[in-house]
């Protein structure tokens, strides 16, 4: 009964027309950068990060949140059309769905992509409401300890699932902690690597760093390529599939949206990696397995409502313990902290109009999205016709623009382009972005959380083992570490190992 | 892996010199947090985690030149092998430039020449396209920026803008 008074509570919020307004302006441009290949949710996050100064908390948010889950519906579109992933999370959906597209069948692809996208979407609300609550009630007994170990465990996951070598990315999320660290400390107030620089007391910003890595990087990367563009240029009709494609989806549908969730919940896990696992489990669970790769529905289906459930249960970790799972999250954090508020179990309590209201507004996005996805495909793929040596320009004047408007300091356009310039060195060279941005953003709090607990307990290191949950994430962060090391873990490792960041 | 199977050791082996650079940026945060002071076990000093992760940082370097001995990796030229390194080094080079004009210039007289480079020099744009685009998306967002959002661009040394 609580719930549904909350859940009322929170329509009357997410249905004030200027929430609406900001609702639909997140999920479109969260459509269009899934769309357009090069540009993903972080880029389009980030840049918008300071428009959400202007309003309320709930409605830059809301917006926010918009950007990411509608992202991870036009990522789709482009996936089928062009072969082209508009996002990480939709690499996978360019197997099969591309294939379907060639073979005349890029309505149905498209229309189960939307339609399984939205169910997985709504489940995953459904179990936000649910979960949320009492899993904030569990978190306010976590101490210093706790907070301490379940970053460390955020980050191993992080690192454990980034693609190529661990110890890369090992030392990647140790550079991100030291930049973290950079400015005042909040213990002592003593400066800390700021080289007498009065810009870099305040510490370096989010905004500058995620813009230039991914942001910047991106644009360097790909304008060293020719990027091939398949696009199919067939008339799309009858987006609806037909009642032998829901048959066939119905099955990946559901085990996607549930694996989906679940991965999102996982620090370190998301989008990406759930529509990895949902594809690997269809294919295996397939009567015909050899049919995936040549335009198998279900190689649709699966990926599309697993990376929307992830994109869905991404938001528990954040809301209820105040900890970002990945850098989408990272960025939503930063989103939170700009208002003067901190996510975490608290949050529902001291502000349930806030919470209520951005889970309702995500039930108007998805409806919006199954809107916007389905009858203006034709606008969206005339889009893709964009050529990319005049998009490039325009990514990068907003990224200055997006940068600059975070701080009006000249300061963090100079940060961005050198974190563009080291972006792009890093990909050259197998060093992937992600898990220096999630240290980046949990190294001041992991290092505040570290020096409490060992403060309380006078120096006692026993106190992070003597507590079962710091214990078991600690465990588990040992274990993970460990895995590499054992072939057979290394190869399973190799198999889900992913490109969380572009 | 015996002696037989071992790739040669290659002094161009790009994993080795990252790996080095690594150890360097590790060693320079211990001396940072050594200098900051460490405190002690019970009372952590400001110093304390950048020691620490310091060491981590060391550590994970160590293991990345230990793979590229033993394992080998790929060679500098190869990283760029069947890629235009120079557009990304001429976005870079325009970019740098652009940040040591914005704050004397402006935006608008910074920002106009730095989208007509962009649009005309890394992968030419014709030109009854690039000069509307490069003057239009500048102005549009100083416009939008300064009337709809009531952010002020820098507006340099001849105050435009």
């Amino acid at each position: 009964m609580d719930v549904l008074v909350n859940v009322m509570h929170g329509f009357g919020v997410a249905l004030q027309p200027v929430n609406i307004l900001y609702c639909f302006i997140g999920v479109f441009i969260g459509t269009l950068v899934g769309v357009l290949p090069g540009i993903g949710p972080i880029s389009a996050m980030s840049l918008l990060l300071p428009v959400t100064l202007s309003g309320t908390p709930e409605s830059g948010i809301i917006m926010m949140a918009g950007i990411y889950y509608g992202s991870m519906y036009g990522g789709s579109t482009t996936s089928i059309l062009v072969n082209i992933p508009g996002e990480a999370a939709s690499v996978v959906t360019c197997i099969d769905g591309h294939q379907m597209a060639k073979q005349g069948r890029a309505g149905p692809a498209l229309g189960i992509s939307a339609l399984g996208s939205f169910i997985a979407g709504t489940f995953a609300l459904v179990m936000l409401m649910l979960v949320a609550p009492s899993l904030a009630s569990v978190a306010i007994a976590f101490g210093p300890a706790e907070y301490a170990s379940l970053m460390v465990l955020g980050l191993v996951v992080l690192t454990f699932l980034t693609q190529g070598s661990m110890a890369k990315a090992l030392l990647m999320a140790c550079i991100g902690i030291v930049l973290g660290l950079i400015g005042l400390d909040s213990i002592t107030a003593q400066p800390r690597l700021t080289f007498g620089r009065i810009e870099l007391i305040d510490g370096i910003g989010l905004v500058p760093v995620v813009m230039g890595l991914f942001g910047l990087g991106e644009v360097l990367l790909n304008t060293e390529q020719v990027i091939k563009r398949d696009i199919i240029n067939a008339k799309i009709t009858q987006l609806l599939p037909n009642k032998e494609d829901w048959k066939a989806s119905a099955g990946p549908i559901g085990r996607g949206t549930i694996l989906g969730f679940f991965l999102g919940i996982l620090p370190g896990g998301g989008a990406v990696v759930a529509s990895f696992a949902s594809y690997a489990l269809e294919k295996r669970l397939s009567k015909h397995p050899e049919r995936f790769g040549h335009g198998a529905i279900e190689g649709v289906a699966g990926p599309e409502a697993a990376n929307n459930a992830a994109a869905g249960g991404a938001f528990i970790p954040l809301m209820t313990l105040g900890i970002p799972p990945n850098v989408v999250m990272a960025l939503l954090l930063g989103a939170f902290v700009i208002h003067g508020l901190q996510p975490g179990p608290l949050l529902i309590t001291q502000n349930p109009g806030l919470f209520w209201g951005i889970v309702a507004s995500m039930y108007i996005g998805n409806l919006m999205l199954l809107v916007l996805n389905l009858p203006l495909i034709g606008m969206w793929v005339k889009l893709l016709k964009l050529p990319y040596n005049v998009l490039f320009p325009l990514i990068i004047l907003f990224t200055i623009i997006g940068v600059y408007c975070s701080s009006n300091n000249v300061f963090d356009v100079y940060v961005m382009i050198g974190f563009g310039v080291i972006g792009y060195f890093m990909r050259k060279f197998g060093y992937e972005p992600a898990p220096l941005v999630l240290a980046f953003v949990l190294g001041p709090l992991l290092e505040n959380n570290l020096r409490k607990s060992l403060i309380l307990s006078q120096g006692n290191l026993m106190t992070f083992i003597e507590r079962p949950i710091s214990a078991a994430c600690l465990l588990l962060a040992v274990v993970l570490l460990i895995a590499p090391l054992l072939p057979a873990l290394r190869r399973k490792r190799e198999m889900v190992a992913l490109d969380e960041g572009a | 892996m015996t002696d037989q199977t071992r790739p040669p050791f290659r002094l161009n082996n790009s994993e080795l010199w990252t790996g080095v650079l690594g150890i360097a940026l590790g060693v320079f945060v211990i001396r940072s947090g050594l200098k900051l002071k460490l405190g002690t076990i019970n009372d952590p000093g400001s110093g304390f985690m950048l020691f620490y992760i310091g060491l981590l940082m060391c550590a994970f370097a160590v293991t990345i030149i230990l793979a590229s001995v033993t394992e080998g990796g790929p060679t500098f030229g190869s990283r760029w092998e069947g890629a235009s390194w120079g557009k990304p080094g001429a976005i870079i080079v325009i970019l740098s430039a652009y940040a040591f004009a914005l704050e004397p210039l402006g935006f608008l007289i910074s920002t106009i020449p730095l989208m007509l480079l962009l649009l005309r020099v890394i992968d030419p744009v014709r030109w009854t396209l690039a000069i509307p685009l490069a003057v239009l998306a500048p102005v549009g967002v100083w416009w939008v920026l300064k009337r709809g959002l009531l952010i002020q661009l820098p507006s340099g040394m001849f105050e435009i803008g």
